[in-house]
């Protein structure tokens, strides 16, 4: 059901004020590639994800420390594991002005959970047994089995069902509840925003703000520095990241991210099945160097799988260290010797080769690769190289047929949503098909207790395990950067969110 | 005439029919799947299966081509798969971008390589000369990319007079601006155009000179110039109008060829200056296996290309009656 | 007055060209580097007296990735360039030779291949086959053998109305021989020219597939990676670019000015510079 909203006061003054000419400055945010579609339930790309942000309210908001806080719910209560009960917020309504109710909050999470939406979170959700409208205001959320990072993913923008079953098309013609609304998209080129002032908290006190697009990490720095732009952040490229921070016509931030990259190490290959010989690799991995000088120390040289900004962070656990001299001794304990003394260590006749791979896009992972393969060179590996577009790579590694490649995570706002699909035995992204059944156990607990306490020992556990039997070697954890002129004021958010610089 | 553009233009049939062909080809070829990168890296594999339902990859690849081919015989290219719109209209705001910064970039160079040509023509042996030819042997030695960052690094950075990325104000809208008497809109986007089109153009114009150069000397040594310059006419005018006219003809010959050589260029120019156009497009497109937009963009390139050939030879045949279509 | 002007490009093309080979042969000698020797403490240092031409981004000695990286870049283009002439040149004789129905489909097929923008099919072929110097050669070729394929054809054409031609078509000599002993001498003139020209383009063509992300890859130095990632390091570094750049633009020119001394020599009538005219790389 719809009901149409009196018009406001407000937006009467304010579509007066507006009626002259406006020459408002924008906030303008250089992003590294176009939003493919702006319906918050199918996008895929971090640009969408971040508009999106900014047109949608979702039921909960993230803060900057991934703490979730209420938006469109003004409160929620847990009366039992599997039932979340959300009251909304009144008053809220939609940029073609509906209002919003419990009926788009289930709108919203049914069709993402219908597979032919091929909604790319789905799989975020499918824990949700039921999710039903109690009353105009009240939504009850069912869950099969007691899953605790369901609060971090309802930011999930909510989307006006009336406006799509009536039609709408939301990837080009976003509707949401958020404080800004789409004025213009231009494919390829920028995505202009402005204040929607029927916000339920008011409208935002700028006049607009653009997404404007270039694909390219250097140009992006070079348009900033040419005034063409107020914000960039990550990614950027290293090498213009010192000069950027000398500028003292920028302010900028550096902040741990909430990605990771790292070396997955297939323990189904023949070879690197040995947990000794992943070990040994691994401690020819030189992170400092890596770290410090191909990412400019950006990033963080990692110690687990577990990402410093999570509850669940513990600097005890530790993966092995760069020693070459140690991993002579490592490689002899696996059986690998330069016996022929062609410089290659050797095991039963046969010389130790590892293809290393990953994928051209990211020119600092191509050079951290060929840093590894140069010290495997100098160690007695035979290290070759493999790179082919992300396509091509990511089909190889998703079909484990990669021995060791170099990749990332991102956005990993819970333990879970690194931990669980990697290692668990069944787990979806389990591509090397690592099982440990500790791990399992250890990953179910995780996953079902709502209590804190427990899921960190549970992660910290599980996270020990791993960074001693190394199906995954962690290099860095990638570091959030953003730099920006004067012109904005705003707290920095790892995930890139720009909410903070509109005041909301 | 008529009977001849109709044979020119039944010929683009079977290129068609081969172009989408070789480029379905190779995108069998490519590795990865479209529905898993459409998913990200964190989707599972049950995931993917069903996007590839979706997107009809299940089908056997003989049945996808001739279903492509009869699509294409409706007149419909498709559906972008990671653009949640159709192939045709992706293509179509792209399009423009991309044949606004072609076309500066072939004035730019016109310009350019026809003043530098008869500058050499003219003052053969001399300074110049040999200036101009050192800049044409050089215009076709640099590396396109290079140039266009040097040119950025100068213009925008060090002297900060132009915008480095981007596109300003439709080319055509701010023009109409302009004679509406607000010529605001045309500066803006001349600024954003100029760095673009000047290193699109600049191997373009090293080729233009040369041809004039080499044109204008074979007009200036024949009889109808000698006889003018005989006659006493100012020298001027000798160049200008006589020489200048005939020397020009093979220039128009080679200027749709050199244009259909100003789209493909444009994929890497758009790529350093953030131009929203169709190689830039076209690059992520393959990035992305988005099969049906290649295979948009090719036939819209391939197209382009063959048309404003089709122009060029009909419009040579206007100028140079010499020339019979056949 | 021609003739002089082609000797000069011959002599200033021709001196360019033996000395990067100078380079190529010599330069890994007299460096006293190895060219994949890393030295993180001493990356991106400035041209010095232990390094000529300066450090790359691992420390490397950039003068001897430079000579290394001109063997793999002028192997790049002397095979794509060698492919293109062959197939090319097949391609072109049994067209122009035969005509009929097979011409015309032999040209419907160089038509389509010139519907592609060229670098949208070299990097599109590159993604297929994998990155790699054979791999990237093939794509390059790719492009490339159209042009060959249409000079063959019309020299052929224009031969096989010639009378010793016909003369001996008419002694009875078989379509191989006069294919092979009649035709193919007068096509080696335009093909050489044409093919000297080539080699510069794919040299500048190897650099913008690099840049794009679809080069040989590393550690291989090829000089289109040193200049494309040089890019990257324009501020902090901007030797890396500008010797890659340079060396690519002079031996491009080395190229194209022995190209186009020769044509004066081998190819009178101007075949390839009206092919090449209208050739869109």
């Amino acid at each position: 059901m719809m009901r149409i909203r009196p018009i406001s006061c407000a937006a009467l003054v304010s579509a007066a004020l507006a009626a002259g000419p406006v020459a408002g400055e924008q906030i303008r945010l250089g992003a590294d590639v176009d939003a493919g579609t702006l319906d918050p339930r199918v996008m895929r790309d971090t640009t969408a994800y971040r508009v999106n942000n900014l047109l949608y309210d979702g039921l909960v908001q993230l803060d900057a420390s991934l703490q979730p806080r209420p938006d469109l719910a003004e409160s929620w209560t847990n009366p039992e594991p599997t039932v979340w009960i959300f009251t909304l917020r009144e008053d809220v309504w939609f940029h073609d002005g509906s209002e919003l109710d419990a009926d788009d909050v289930v709108f919203t999470f049914e069709t993402i959970l219908d597979p032919d939406l091929k909604a790319r979170f789905r799989s975020l959700f499918t824990p949700i047994e039921t999710i039903e409208a109690v009353d105009e205001r009240t939504v009850k959320i069912t869950l099969k089995e007691p899953y605790a990072p369901l609060l971090s993913y309802l930011d999930m923008g909510i989307v006006p069902r009336d406006y799509v079953e009536g039609g709408g098309d939301l990837s080009s013609n976003p509707v949401g509840a958020g404080p800004l609304k789409l004025a213009n998209w231009e494919r390829g080129t920028k995505i202009v925003l402005e204040p929607f002032s029927d916000h339920w908290s008011g409208a935002p006190e700028i006049d607009g703000f653009e997404f404007v697009v270039v694909g390219d990490n250097t140009a992006r720095a070079q348009a900033f520095e040419a005034g063409d732009l107020d914000i960039i952040q990550s990614p950027l490229s290293p090498q213009d990241i010192g000069r950027l921070v000398a500028d003292d016509r920028f302010s900028n931030a550096v902040m741990g991210g909430l990605g990771i990259t790292y070396l997955n190490i297939n323990v189904s290959d023949p070879l690197l099945g040995d947990a000794g010989l992943r070990k040994a690799l691994s401690m020819l991995v030189d992170q400092d160097t890596i770290v410090n000088q191909i990412y400019e120390g950006v990033d963080q040289v990692a110690n687990s799988i577990l990402l410093p900004s999570s509850w669940a962070y513990d600097p005890s656990i530790t993966q092995p260290g760069f020693d070459p001299e140690g991993a002579k001794a490592a490689f002899a304990a696996a059986g690998w010797t330069d016996s022929n003394g062609d410089g290659i260590l050797d095991k039963e006749g046969a010389n130790l080769g590892i293809v290393l791979s990953t994928h051209s896009e990211d020119p600092n992972r191509i050079q951290a690769l060929e840093y590894i393969q140069a010290i495997m060179l100098e160690n007695g590996v035979d290290a070759s190289i493999s790179i082919s577009d992300w396509p091509a790579f990511s089909a190889g590694v998703r079909a484990g047929e990669h021995q060791i490649a170099l990749l990332g995570w991102l956005n990993i706002v819970d333990p879970d949503r690194l931990m669980y699909a990697q290692f668990h035995s069944s787990g979806t992204l389990n591509w090397g098909g690592y099982a440990n059944a500790e791990v399992d156990g250890l990953l179910e607990t995780g996953r079902a207790s709502i209590d804190v306490g427990d899921r960190t020992k549970a992660y910290r556990a599980a996270a020990r395990i791993i960074a001693e039997e190394l199906p995954y070697f962690v290099i860095a954890y990638q570091g959030y950067q953003v730099f920006h002129t004067d012109a904005v004021t705003f707290e920095p958010d790892a995930r890139g969110m720009m909410r903070t610089a509109i005041g909301k | 005439m008529a009977a001849y553009v109709l044979r020119r233009l039944a010929l683009f049939v079977p290129m068609m029919i081969g172009i989408v062909a070789v480029t379905f080809g190779i995108m069998q070829l490519l590795p990865g799947d479209p529905a898993a990168v459409l998913l990200g890296e964190d989707a599972s594999e049950e995931a993917v299966r069903e996007m590839r339902r979706a997107l009809g990859l299940d089908r056997p690849w003989w049945m996808r081509l001739a279903s492509y081919y009869a699509d294409l015989f409706r007149g419909e290219m498709g559906d972008s798969y990671f653009q949640n719109q159709p192939v045709a209209n992706a293509i179509a705001q792209r399009l423009v971008p991309t044949l606004e910064v072609a076309f500066v970039a072939l004035l730019i160079s016109i310009v350019l390589g026809v003043a530098l040509g008869i500058a050499a023509a003219v003052r053969r042996g001399g300074l110049v000369d040999a200036a101009s030819m050192l800049f044409a042997q050089l215009g076709v030695s640099m590396p396109v990319f290079w140039f266009g960052i040097l040119l950025m690094y100068l213009f925008a950075i060090q002297l900060d007079l132009l915008p480095s990325i981007g596109r300003g104000p439709p080319l055509l809208f701010a023009f109409g601006q302009a004679l509406a008497g607000r010529p605001a809109a045309l500066g803006e986007s001349l600024m954003h155009i100029a760095m673009p089109a000047l290193t699109l153009g600049l191997t373009n114009a090293a080729v233009i000179s040369r041809l004039v150069r080499s044109s204008m000397l074979e007009t200036l040594g024949q009889d109808f110039v000698r006889t003018a310059n005989a006659k006493g006419l100012r020298p001027a005018r000798v160049v200008f109008v006589h020489a200048l006219r005939n020397a020009l003809l093979p220039v128009v010959s080679v200027i749709g060829l050199r244009f259909g050589a100003l789209l493909g260029g444009a994929v890497l120019t758009e790529s350093i200056f953030g131009w929203p156009g169709l190689g830039q497009l076209a690059v992520s497109a393959i990035s992305q296996r988005d099969i049906p937009l290649v295979q948009g963009i090719v036939l819209t390139f391939a197209v382009a290309f063959a048309i404003v050939n089709l122009v060029v030879d009909l419009l040579y045949a206007v100028i140079d009656p010499r020339v019979r279509l056949e | 007055m021609r003739h002089r002007g082609g000797n000069l490009s011959l002599i200033v093309g021709g001196s360019i060209i033996l000395g990067v080979l100078l380079f190529v042969a010599l330069g890994p000698l007299v460096s006293g580097y190895e060219v994949d020797q890393l030295d993180m403490r001493n990356r991106l240092q400035l041209p010095s007296s232990e390094h000529w031409l300066g450090t790359d981004n691992f420390g490397r000695d950039l003068w001897t990735r430079m000579a290394v990286g001109a063997r793999v870049s002028i192997a790049i283009a002397l095979s794509s360039v060698g492919i293109a002439v062959v197939v090319g040149s097949v391609v072109g004789l049994v067209s122009g030779y035969f005509g009929g129905w097979l011409d015309l489909v032999i040209m419907r097929i160089v038509d389509v291949f010139l519907g592609f923008p060229p670098i949208v099919l070299a990097l599109a072929i590159v993604a297929a086959l994998g990155p790699g110097v054979v791999n990237l050669s093939l794509s390059l070729a790719a492009v490339f053998w159209t042009e060959y394929a249409r000079v063959v054809r019309s020299v052929t054409l224009a031969q096989r109305e010639a009378d010793y031609v016909t003369s001996a078509v008419a002694l009875g000599a078989s379509n191989a021989r006069i294919l092979f002993r009649e035709i193919l001498p007068n096509v080696f003139g335009p093909v050489i020219v044409l093919a000297t020209l080539g080699l510069g383009t794919a040299i500048i063509a190897e650099s913008g597939l690099s840049f794009l992300g679809f080069g040989v890859e590393p550690p291989t130095p090829t000089w289109g990676w040193t200049l494309a990632y040089g890019t990257r390091y324009l501020r902090a570094a901007p030797w890396l670019s500008t010797v890659a750049g340079l060396a690519i633009m002079i031996t491009v020119l080395g190229f194209n000015l022995f190209g186009d001394g020769l044509r004066d020599y081998l190819d009178p009538r101007g075949v390839a510079r009206r092919v090449r005219r209208t050739s869109r790389t």
